[in-house]
C-alpha cells in the first residue's frame, strides 16, 4: 500500500517533490496522511457527517488547485488553517457563525509552536515547578496528574470530581497559564 | 521528575498513527497508551480539534471505511492530472513526428526507385 511505501518520507520531502515537478501524486500521498484529522476537524465545526465528508473533499480540491501558488513550509499547520477557515466560512454562509475569515491565511505558513528553548536551562525547571504552584487548584491537580503521574483523562476524571471535558479543559488552560507565568518569569529575570 | 516537568513545555511528540487514533476513539487502548495520545492532543490543536470532531461520529467502527473512501476519491483527482500531463507529454514528443516523416520519405523514395526500375 502507498501509505507504507512512502512512510519513511517526511512531509517536507513530499512537499519539496511536489514543488519540484508539480506532480500531484506526491501531494496525494501527503494529503492522505491528514484525511482522518481533516474529517475530525470538519465534524467538530459542521456537526454533520455528510457535510464533514464534503468539506474534506472540498479542502482536498482547494489544496490541489492552490498549493502551487504558495510556498508552504509547515504543511500540517497550513492545512489545518485551510480546513478550519473552510468550515468557518461554511458556517458563516449558513448564518450559524459570524466569522471573520482572513484571506491572508492562505499564504501564511505558521511555524508550529515550540517552546523547547526553555528546556535547556536548569533554571527553567525550577521556574516551572514554582509556576505550577501558582495555578489554580483544579488546573494544578489535573496538570500534575496528567504530566507528572502520566494518568489518562479517564483516570483523572475517576480520581477527581471532574468530567472528562473538564479535565481536558483544566489541562489545556493550565498548560497555557504555565507558559504565561514562565514568560513573565523569564522577562523579569532578564530585566 | 525534571524529565516529566519538561513534558509540559515540550511539543516534540511524534505524530500518532491513524490506527492508534482509531483504537483510542474505540476505547481499545490501555491507560498508558491513552495517556500518550492525550499528551499529543494537549500539544497539538489540530489533533485536539480532530479528536473532538471524530468523537461525534455515531459509528466509529466505520471511520476507517470513510477515510478509505475519501482517499480513493482523492486518488482519482491526483492520478487524473498526472495522466493528462503524460498525454500532453506524448503530444510534445518530437521523435514521433520525425519517425513518421522518415517512414513517409522512405515510402516515397522506394516508390520512385521501383517506378524507375520498372520504366
Amino acid at each position: 500500500m502507498n501509505k507504507n511505501k512512502y512512510q519513511h518520507i517526511t512531509d517536507t520531502e513530499l512537499l519539496n517533490r511536489f514543488y519540484a515537478g508539480h506532480d500531484n501524486e506526491w501531494l496525494g500521498i501527503l494529503l492522505e496522511r491528514y484525511t482522518m484529522l481533516l474529517l475530525g476537524v470538519s465534524m467538530k465545526y459542521l456537526k454533520n457527517e455528510e457535510e464533514a465528508k464534503d468539506a474534506v473533499q472540498q479542502v482536498f480540491l482547494k489544496v490541489i488547485n492552490e498549493l502551487h501558488k504558495y510556498k508552504v513550509e509547515y504543511f500540517k499547520s497550513w492545512i489545518y488553517m485551510i480546513a478550519k477557515n473552510h468550515c468557518l466560512m461554511k458556517l458563516r454562509d449558513k448564518g450559524r457563525f459570524n466569522a471573520e475569515i482572513n484571506d491572508r491565511a492562505l499564504s501564511e505558513a505558521v511555524e508550529p509552536e515550540t517552546t523547547n528553548n526553555f528546556i535547556e536551562k536548569d533554571k527553567t525547571l525550577d521556574n516551572l515547578a514554582g509556576a505550577l504552584l501558582q495555578l489554580n487548584k483544579e488546573q494544578q491537580q489535573c496538570v500534575t496528574l496528567f504530566y507528572l503521574e502520566k494518568k489518562s483523562y479517564q483516570e483523572i476524571a475517576q480520581q477527581s470530581s471532574f468530567s472528562i471535558m473538564q479535565v481536558k479543559s483544566h489541562i489545556q488552560n493550565g498548560k497555557r497559564n504555565l507558559k504565561i507565568i514562565m514568560d513573565r518569569m523569564s522577562g523579569g529575570n532578564e530585566s | 521528575m525534571s524529565d516529566d516537568l519538561k513534558d509540559i513545555l515540550s511539543n516534540l511528540n511524534k505524530d500518532i498513527e491513524q490506527e492508534k487514533l482509531l483504537d483510542y476513539l474505540n476505547k481499545k487502548l490501555s491507560a498508558a497508551e491513552a495517556h500518550e495520545v492525550e499528551k499529543q492532543m494537549a500539544d497539538d490543536e489540530f489533533m485536539n480539534d480532530a479528536v473532538e470532531g471524530l468523537e461525534h461520529f455515531k459509528n466509529k467502527q466505520n471511520l476507517s471505511l470513510l477515510v478509505d473512501q475519501l482517499n480513493s476519491d482523492l486518488k482519482k483527482h491526483t492520478a487524473k492530472k498526472k495522466k493528462q500531463k503524460e498525454k500532453r507529454k506524448l503530444k510534445d514528443q518530437p521523435w514521433l513526428y520525425i519517425t513518421i516523416l522518415i517512414i513517409l520519405l522512405l515510402i516515397i523514395i522506394g516508390f520512385v526507385l521501383i517506378k524507375k526500375h520498372l520504366d
